[in-house]
């Protein structure tokens, strides 16, 4: 269970969130939509701490999270994995090495052979293969994207936050991507934040979305009761999707 | 005219205003600095240690810089014999006083601050610049995120590894700046090799050379403390990291000019 309470967040004079109140329940996969510069990619650095925010709570099971120190972050952060929106992959480690980093730290006792199988496993999800030995900027960005996923995934965090995974994908990758980001959810019952532009994606696998408008939250409901919404926004959001597809989502 | 009277007005406002945001913006750097430099601080004293982050910066700053600072400072060394035997060929017409004079000026400035400049240069700003590119492609928040604290992982290696390297290239430093003096003396003064060594003597002391020292470790922890320091606080993009590049070289420059003068008065009570 994770609940943020009336959180705000300025940056200087210009307040970036205004008061944001979200609670996502364990197994749950939450969508986030919204504009570009809205705050989306904020309030998740604000979750895991990266950010601290001016007001509000952040409630990790039960437990405060936003006043901790850096030091009490780690013990948190363990149960938190966050995939950037840029692929921030370290670019003095092999792909390989970058995927193990993170196995290496959270699981000390690991053999290095259940590390490679662990890697290999992770990379093989996220449809890449041959490139373990490559340095990041040898590979193509949609590339780097994938073994930033891969890098978050394997150390199997419960709480997942997304900040545009599939943003500059190839289609086949996207949907790739997409259903992993489900059976995660199902199969080991993480809990997910997706923060997207893809809005057929977001009505197939989300359980619910939310939409934020300047630094506020504009609607959050199940996929159907979005489809119904009568804000402005969201059904600008909502006019690439067709009727057939409406109708297809609402029974 | 009204722009006239607006540039007037403005240029009346202007210093003050200028000295008022100058002022705010230099102490929040300052207090910025001081918060991050304790936390380095308490880092460094705090266990774990990365040994292996440490050997492979140890690598990179110490044995990759020594050759270009070597080569450099030969030229320095030389240059020093020539000044001197000039004045003192000029003012008491011998060179009687020349290698005691330039071994003199090789250990307790030459030695160490000309190091400190190149180091300054070839290592501080390459380790700024990659600290701040890892700031603002967010890796320092992926390593964050994968519960390793960048200040362990990333300064405090560099930070042990340049003090070390710093003293250990103005070892060789001293030497091969001797060495080049030693070799203008033979063919330029009338030197012997041991009639150097001779003349050299009579003015050093021991002191002289690992006081140098303390002066290289002092510049060796300076470097890489503004080095990330200005990393950690670069702003995105290409511009920003120039920025930032800039600021940690010019600051760095000028807190190694005065801290060879703070340390070279302390020092002075020591003789
Ligand atoms: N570190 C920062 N310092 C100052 N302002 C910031 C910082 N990070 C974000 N902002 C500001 O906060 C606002 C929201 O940024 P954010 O990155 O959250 O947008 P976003 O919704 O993720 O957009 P996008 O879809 O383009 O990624 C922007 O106006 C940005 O200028
Ligand atoms: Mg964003």
């Amino acid at each position: 269970m994770l609940e943020v309470k009336n959180l705000t967040k300025r940056f200087g004079s210009q307040e970036v969130l205004k008061g944001i109140s979200l609670a996502i329940s364990e197994g749950e996969i939450l969508f986030v939509l919204g504009r570009s510069g809205t705050g989306k990619s904020v309030l998740l650095k604000n979750i895991v701490g990266l950010l601290k925010p001016e007001s509000g709570q952040i409630l990790l099971e039960g437990r405060e999270i936003s006043k901790l120190s850096e030091e009490e972050y780690f013990e948190v952060r363990k149960m938190c994995g966050m995939v950037f929106q840029h692929p921030a992959l370290f670019d003095s480690l092999t792909v390989y090495e970058n995927v193990a980093f993170g196995l290496r730290r959270h699981f000390p006792g690991m053999t290095p052979e259940e590390v490679k199988k662990r890697v290999t496993e992770c990379l093989d999800l996220v449809h890449l293969e041959g490139v373990e030995d490559k340095l990041p900027p040898q590979i193509s960005y949609g590339m780097q994207k994938r073994v930033s996923l891969a890098r978050t995934i394997a150390v199997e965090p419960r709480y997942l936050l997304f900040d545009e995974p599939t943003t500059g994908l190839d289609p086949v990758t996207t949907n790739a991507i997409n259903r992993l980001i489900s059976e995660l959810s199902r199969k080991l019952n993480t809990t997910s934040i997706v923060v997207s532009h893809d809005m057929h994606c977001a009505l197939e696998i989300a359980d619910r979305i939310a939409v934020l408008d300047q630094g506020q939250l504009i609607a959050l409901g199940t996929p159907s009761e979005l489809l119904k919404s009568q804000v402005p926004l969201v059904k600008d959001f909502l006019a690439e999707i067709t009727e057939e597809d409406r109708s297809r989502w609402l029974s | 005219m009204i722009l006239g009277e607006r540039l007037q007005s403005k240029a009346v406002l202007w210093p003050f205003e200028y000295l008022g945001g100058e002022l705010i913006k230099v102490s929040t750097t300052l207090s910025r600095f001081f918060d991050y430099l304790s936390e380095m601080l308490i880092t460094l004293m705090t266990p774990p240690f990365r040994f292996k982050e440490f050997v492979t910066q140890l690598y990179l700053i110490g044995y990759k810089s020594t050759p270009v600072i070597l080569f450099s400072i030969s030229f320095a060394a030389t240059a020093t014999i020539l000044e001197y035997a000039f004045h003192m060929k000029l003012v008491i017409q011998t060179a009687a006083l020349v290698p005691g004079f330039a071994a003199l000026l090789v250990f307790r400035e030459l030695g160490p601050v000309i190091t400190a400049f190149l180091l300054t240069s070839k290592v501080g700003a390459g380790m700024n610049a990659e600290l701040g590119t890892m700031q603002i492609t967010e890796q320092v928040d992926a390593l964050k995120l994968l519960s390793v604290d960048p200040m362990r992982y990333l300064v405090v290696p560099r930070f042990v590894a340049t003090i070390l390297s710093s003293v250990v290239i103005v070892i060789f430093a001293d030497a091969t700046c001797l060495f080049f003096e030693m070799v203008m003396s033979v063919r330029h003064l009338d030197y012997s090799w041991e009639g150097f060594l001779t003349a050299m003597n009579q003015f050093t002391q021991f002191k002289d050379f690992y006081l140098g020292l303390v002066k290289a470790a002092v510049f060796g922890a300076v470097i890489p403390t503004i080095a990330c320091f200005y990393g950690f606080n670069t702003q995105p993009g290409a511009e920003g990291v120039g920025r930032s590049t800039t600021q940690s070289v010019v600051s760095n420059a000028v807190s190694i000019i005065i801290m060879d003068f703070i340390l070279t008065y302390l020092f002075s009570y020591l003789y």
